[in-house]
């Protein structure tokens, strides 16, 4: 009896989810696609960024920020790397070893930016692999906006880092518009400090496979994070986003709204949140949401949220997922009201995605995705649609 | 008129069974069941998994993982969670060699 006593005190309770850790990627064996982490992921179109392939390729990484803000080029052993990343699967961990230079942007204690900065990755070949990896520094009671801009041709792996330092807030654009040869694998990680703020909108358009994972932890009570994304599919692409939320300090919050929509044959998206309440994060609100729309057959949509709490006293903590064809009764009210089919699926389809869209804070971003969402719908408009 | 490609020797493809092979960059199953022989191609519909794994009977092959089932003859799924018909290639057998018309 005593002996059984023991073993439950010392068996505290012990999250399943990304347990595993590491900056050797040695530790991570070459995935075979049967893993819970890989098993929505093309494998064998990843060109074997997670099995060994070479990153002898190069992506081109220029920063337009204000000049406050110290943009620096640095080594591997910079005490500003790493710190609010580990790597926890093969590719960020590769990535992690291969990457030679790191762009860090350092927003100073106090600094309130003037304009967004924008990290604009762009790459010219798809058929070497390249490693990259950025991070942004944000100091005490600072604010900023920092837009990254994925564009152009290449097969990418990378991280970055976001330090939301204490009563910071920083906002984040993460834009994937890739040609469509791209493979792109991107792990976004922000360390939250305590009563910081930080939001985080993915925006996942153009690529071949596309698969970002965000994650937040926090480093004191009080920190909020909103999580939001948006993703339109087509024919043949991948997009997959992968959300996780540590809550590992008292009284933080997270939101986490994701919304897609898919068309054409193989069009396959994948969402998955992972949210952890660990025993220390009490007094917890956090609530996930995941939406998406199939505007045509052939298409295959995941969604997978997965909550663990491990303490009773949250303020809330729930999740959400639909993944549905356009309503009928929606599209009846608006053609009932004279407005032919076509347009009346275009007006709920932006309406859809206009939730998210107002939320991007820089304005010419949010009109250049409203134009890239109208591109994608008018080529979804041809014959064969369904309502 | 398609070409037919050397693929295996029948010998190489057990008796109701499979057997992988790559042909011009395509990946297929070679399955041999009730005398006959087939050529798919090598992964699951649904979810990517390579049927060379899977079981053969009764003119079906059976995806391991999670019992997606393909008629033969025809490519079609018989059985969930497959919903999508698997590619089928023409197979010539002479003298011993299997050839597949890609």
């Amino acid at each position: 009896m005593s002996q059984l006593q023991g073993a439950v005190e010392n068996a505290g309770p012990v999250s399943k989810l990304h347990a595993r850790e590491s900056f050797d990627p040695v530790d991570f064996p070459v995935p075979t696609g049967r893993e819970e982490e890989w098993r929505f992921t093309p494998l064998r179109r990843l060109r074997g960024l997670h099995v060994d392939a070479p990153f002898d390729g190069k992506v081109g990484i220029e920063v337009d920020a204000d000049p406050e803000i110290p943009v620096v080029l640095a080594q591997h052993g910079d005490p500003r790397i790493g710190i609010a990343l580990v790597p926890s699967d093969r590719v960020s961990a590769r990535a992690f070893a291969a990457a030679g230079e790191v762009t860090i942007l350092t927003v100073p204690d106090g600094f309130a930016a003037s304009r967004p900065a924008v990290i604009s990755v762009r790459g010219d070949d798809s058929s070497v692999a390249a490693a990259g990896h950025v991070v942004v520094e944000v100091g005490a009671n600072a604010s900023a906006v920092v837009v990254l801009d994925y564009a152009g041709s290449a097969t990418y792996a990378d991280n970055v880092e976001f330090v939301v330092g204490d009563g910071a807030r920083l906002s984040v654009v993460s834009l994937q518009d890739w040609d469509g040869d791209s493979v792109h694998l991107s792990h976004q990680h922000a360390l939250v400090g305590r009563d910081a703020s930080f939001s985080h909108t993915a925006v996942s358009l153009g690529g071949g496979v596309v698969r970002v994972a965000p994650s937040v932890r926090y480093a004191g009570p009080g920190g909020n994070a909103e999580l939001r994304g948006l993703y339109f599919a087509d024919a043949g692409q991948h997009l997959e986003h992968r959300l996780f939320v540590d809550h590992s300090a008292p009284d933080c919050r997270s939101r986490v709204t994701y919304k897609g929509a898919l068309q054409g044959d193989d069009a396959h998206t994948v969402w998955i949140g992972d949210v952890v309440i660990r025993p220390e994060a009490t007094g917890t609100d956090s609530y996930e949401s995941n939406r998406n729309l199939v505007l045509t057959d052939g298409t295959r949509v995941d969604s997978v949220p997965n909550l663990e709490i491990l303490t009773g006293e949250v303020t809330r903590a729930g999740h959400a997922s639909t993944s549905g064809r356009l309503e009928d009764q929606h599209l009846f009210y608006l053609m009932a009201r004279g407005i032919p089919l076509a347009e009346a699926r275009r007006l709920v389809i932006r309406g859809f995605f206009g939730e998210l869209i107002g939320e991007i804070a820089v304005p010419e971003l949010a009109q250049r995705i409203t134009a890239a969402i109208e591109v994608e719908l008018a080529r979804g408009m041809g014959p064969g649609s369904t309502p | 008129m398609t070409e037919f490609v050397r693929a295996c020797a029948l010998a190489e493809v057990p008796e109701q069974g499979t057997l992988g092979v790559e042909l011009n960059g395509v990946q297929l199953v070679i399955i041999r069941s009730e005398g006959e022989v087939y050529a798919l191609a090598e992964f699951c519909t649904h979810e990517d998994v390579s049927l060379v794994d899977g079981e053969v009977y009764d003119h079906t092959v059976e995806c391991w993982l999670h019992g997606s089932c393909f008629d033969l003859r025809s490519g079609k799924p018989t059985g969930p969670p497959a919903s999508r018909p698997i590619a089928t290639y023409q197979v010539r057998v002479e003298s011993g060699d299997v050839y597949v018309a890609l």
